[in-house]
């Protein structure tokens, strides 16, 4: 605690143009305590949804966080991001409900969620190591690969293994989470009940859960980061075979990166299983990892108030705007008078059909867009803007037969 | 016994043979050099020392410890310091975290201050380019840093693989100023260079390799008055 209290001090000192980190952050911060009172401001006390959508825009911005250890770090393309996803979720529905009970295994599990939300990470980075200790001697294409695979094979696993898992029809009935007593306030509906069954509880209540997830990840992974095991990740991903020169055990601190990474994932997973009540196979699939990928890429690899920023608005765009952009068209076509452009007529499905085709190629022309204009990310770390501003000429290297074997 | 015996090794890349029945010793307070041309086993040798390469006969001893079979991380750890070929610097990392990579290995915390002080010291460019990128160094800025990151791992052996290569010659000179120096504080130092006058002229002892074998041994002024030497690689 006293440590986490010099950070805080040691960011509000800090000259914000030597850290601009420093101001996102605190921003960030304050953004986050200001967003509900705004909401039930400007909405007149009726804004539980948007606040129950930032909740569920902190499920990302975790993800976003954990694939940053794993790719922006260690730079190990994980394309299966999403599969621990599943297996933080589906631990939750198997240690939180009563799906055991109609299991081979005949007993309902009920641990409560802030325990849950640590078994989900234990499983997670069970399945990253698992995963990790035979396919990290690949490198990157080679990875990208194998995790692409591993990534497709997780969610059919839980689909077809129906015995365990009620295949497609995923768990439903999920235990929801209580705040502990200790943090009892205007969002805990009943903060004595450890674990309420079944019981729908203010989304405020998901909402300050997220935020204090978001905020001991944040220092987690920025401690992380400065620490010898962060420089040795970095090592790893600017030259590997040098890092080995220097002692780095680079299938180890990688496996670590993986491992951290899905952990990350896991304890998403499991506030998203909580909050949803329900897991299906379904919600995992490659768009999910892609989707996080983006997030990271284009919010700044590396730096990580860029990658919350990054998964804030990626996750705004396809929750938010790309589901109105239909309606948004023909209320435009109606305002400037051209009406006919709504009414459906031969193949002409009318203009807000027509959008609701063409919206994820609107979504693909924003991200060729900001690619093309801001290729460092929205945020970058230092290293990528120099890189790319200044151009940091790569060594050069000498490669030899034995550099892609060793 | 010498701090480094390197006996008969045999290193295949696939089924081309890089090193035939490579030996060599290393005592303690020596430089010494391994010359030759390309392709003849310079680098492999360092490699195989430092276990990025394993041979498949031979023993590789350091300080009395067989590390023929070890990974790279031990052989580290065991105090050899590499500055490997094509200096592979971390490009996208600051100086200073360049130079802390280098004690990745190190067990002693305390020490790494005075250590950094020290190789600021041997270098003072460095110094000026403390938060600079590494990738946005000139290349003999980058050479220095090469040569500081595998001190900074304090090693009871530094390997130097072509210091010299692409560098202005004033730079150059510089480096081998340097290189003497640590050796003079203490520090062994196994040096494979093209610039084989000026390897020989701050060796004490020197070997040289032809298509994998090592042809010829003697002290660093033996071989630059041998006429096989002149003739082959000093140009004369």
């Amino acid at each position: 605690m006293r440590r986490l209290g010099s950070r805080l001090g040691s960011i509000l000192e800090s000259d914000p143009r030597k850290n601009p980190n420093a101001v996102v952050f605190l921003l960030l911060a304050l953004g986050a305590i200001a967003f509900p009172i705004g909401v039930q401001i400007v909405t007149r006390g009726s804004g539980s949804f948007l606040i129950s959508q930032a909740a569920d825009a902190g499920v990302y911005v975790l993800l976003a966080i954990g694939l940053n250890v794993v790719v922006g770090f260690a730079g190990l393309l994980d394309l299966g991001y999403a599969a621990f996803f599943a297996i933080g979720a589906y631990t939750y529905a198997f240690v939180a409900s009563d799906h055991m009970e109609f299991t081979p295994i005949h007993q309902a599990i009920h641990i409560p969620f802030w325990i849950a939300l640590l078994v989900g990470m234990f499983a997670a980075a069970t399945a990253g190591a698992i995963l990790g200790a035979p396919t990290l001697r690949l490198r990157g294409d080679y990875l990208a690969i194998v995790t692409l695979g591993f990534g497709e094979i997780v969610p059919r696993l839980f689909r077809n293994a129906a015995t365990w898992t009620s295949g497609v029809n995923g768990i439903s009935a999920l235990d929801t989470p209580a705040l502990p007593i200790w943090i009892n306030g205007p969002w805990s509906g009943d903060a004595f009940a450890v674990v309420q069954n079944f019981k729908i509880i203010d989304p405020l209540a998901y909402y300050v859960i997220m935020a204090i997830l978001v905020a001991i990840s944040v220092v987690l992974v920025n401690n992380l980061r400065r620490s010898r095991m962060g420089r040795a990740w970095m090592a790893v991903r600017e030259d590997e075979v040098a890092a080995a020169a220097m002692g780095v055990n680079t299938v180890g601190v990688k496996l670590l990166a993986f491992g951290i990474g899905a952990a990350f994932s896991g304890f998403a997973g499991t506030f998203y299983g909580a909050k949803l009540s329900l897991v299906s196979p379904e919600n995992f699939g490659f768009t999910v990892s892609i989707t996080i990928l983006i997030m990271v890429v284009l919010g700044g690899m590396g730096n990580i108030p860029g990658v919350i920023v990054g998964a804030l608005l990626i996750y705004y765009v396809i929750f938010n705007i790309l589901p109105g952009l239909p309606q948004q068209a023909a209320d435009f076509a109606n305002s400037i008078g051209a009406t006919g452009l709504n009414t459906p007529s031969g193949d002409w499905p009318g203009l807000s059909g027509e959008v609701q085709r063409l919206k994820f190629l609107i979504f693909g022309l924003i991200l060729v867009l900001t690619m093309l204009l801001r290729p460092q990310g929205l945020l970058p770390s230092r290293q990528r803007a120099e890189e790319l501003q200044k151009g940091v000429h790569e060594d050069t290297v000498i490669e030899d037969l034995n550099a892609e074997t060793t | 016994m010498g701090l480094l015996d390197v006996a008969g090794i045999n290193v295949f890349y696939g089924r081309v043979q890089a090193l035939r029945g490579v030996s060599l010793s290393i005592n303690p307070g020596e430089i010494v050099a391994l010359i030759g041309s390309n392709g003849a086993g310079k680098t492999t040798t360092l490699r195989t020392v430092s276990g990025l390469s394993h041979p498949t006969t031979g023993r590789v001893v350091f300080d009395g410890r067989d590390i023929t079979a070890s990974p790279a991380h031990e052989v580290v750890r065991a105090g050899i310091g590499h500055s490997p070929e094509g200096r592979r610097l971390f490009p996208r990392m600051i100086v200073l975290d360049n130079l802390m990579m280098g004690t990745y290995s190190r067990k002693d915390r305390a020490g790494i201050p005075s250590d950094i002080a020290r190789v600021y010291d041997l270098f003072p460019r460095l110094k000026e380019r403390t938060k600079q990128l590494a990738g946005t160094l000139s290349g003999g800025e980058q050479q220095m840093l090469a040569i500081g990151r595998a001190l900074m791992a304090r090693p009871k052996l530094l390997m130097l693989d072509e210091p010299s290569l692409g560098l202005a010659p004033i730079l150059c000179e510089t480096i081998f100023r340097v290189l003497t120096e640590i050796n003079t504080q203490g520090t062994p130092i196994l040096l494979v260079e093209q610039n084989a006058s000026k390897a020989l002229e701050v060796a004490h002892r020197a070997y040289v390799l032809e298509t994998g074998s090592i042809v010829q041994t003697g002290t660093g002024k033996e071989l630059l008055s041998s006429p096989d030497v002149q003739r082959a690689y000093l140009g004369m």
